[in-house]
């Protein structure tokens, strides 16, 4: 038998951990968006997305969560009019990333919110694993 | 860490404790002590405090490597915090435990003949 808050403490590590990679990718959207291609017509970087999943871990018998995959985001680029650009094609067209740095902050708040709630929670069951402790003092 | 302590309150309700006992973990290392009164039933209250001791150290050695791979870039911040948090509650668990001998000891050494 496993102990519940060392196992509450162990699926809050691997919320921290899956919410500092949606942080990173998030951060290279936000880097990246005026990535272009390189040579006329080509495309542009394109925005990532993280797929978080759900997996038992064994030992404890808690349910953790873990990243399944980074993938693309499939929507269509938007193209600008910038004939200096070495990536406009023969109408002066450029497509630029289909990121919206919108969308991107309102996803590094929430990774942010995640991240800051997993660490009250193991907060909590470390004063609890504490306080049990405490019961031996006196 | 509350696994031991349960292990160990149901060893010293299920026995009573031999003074023999308690007087070798004291003084030697606690992991090498001849188990004492009643050791023939299962793990002694000994064996149960080498455990223990053993286990933290462990936890010490494992969090100062963990440290040091942290200062060299290969182990992430949460993994430093994490090894260190489990060294610091599991010598908690073992000072408590300490004291509470020492303190029974004192008792025992007090009492009045």
């Amino acid at each position: 038998m496993s102990d519940p808050l060392q196992a509450a403490m162990k699926v809050a590590a691997s919320g921290l951990d899956a919410q500092s990679t949606r942080l990173r990718i998030v951060s290279e959207n936000m880097a990246n968006a005026q990535s272009t291609g390189a040579t006329p017509g080509s495309d542009p970087y394109r925005r990532k997305v993280v797929d978080f999943s759900s997996v038992l871990d064994r030992q404890t018998g808690a349910t953790e969560v873990s990243v399944e995959r980074i993938a693309t985001d499939p929507s269509d680029f938007t193209t600008v009019y910038d004939p200096s650009n070495p990536a406009a094609d023969a109408k002066g067209m450029v497509k630029m990333p289909n990121v919206n740095m919108i969308t991107e902050m309102a996803d590094m708040r929430e990774a942010n919110r995640s991240y800051e709630a997993n660490l009250q929670t193991i907060k909590q069951a470390r004063d609890l694993v504490s306080m049990t402790i405490d019961l031996l003092r006196s | 860490m509350i696994d031991a302590l349960q292990s160990l309150s149901a060893l010293s309700t299920a026995r009573g404790l031999g003074v023999s006992a308690l007087d070798t973990t004291t003084s030697s290392d606690a992991a090498s002590a001849a188990g004492g009164a009643g050791a023939a039933t299962g793990t002694s209250f000994a064996d149960t405090l080498g455990n223990m001791a053993s286990g933290m150290v462990g936890d010490l050695r494992n969090a100062e490597k963990v440290s040091f791979q942290g200062l060299q870039g290969q182990a992430s911040t949460r993994q430093v915090v994490d090894a260190v948090m489990t060294a610091q509650q599991s010598l908690q668990t073992a000072l408590a435990i300490r004291d509470k001998i020492v303190s029974a000891y004192l008792d025992i050494s007090r009492m009045t003949i």
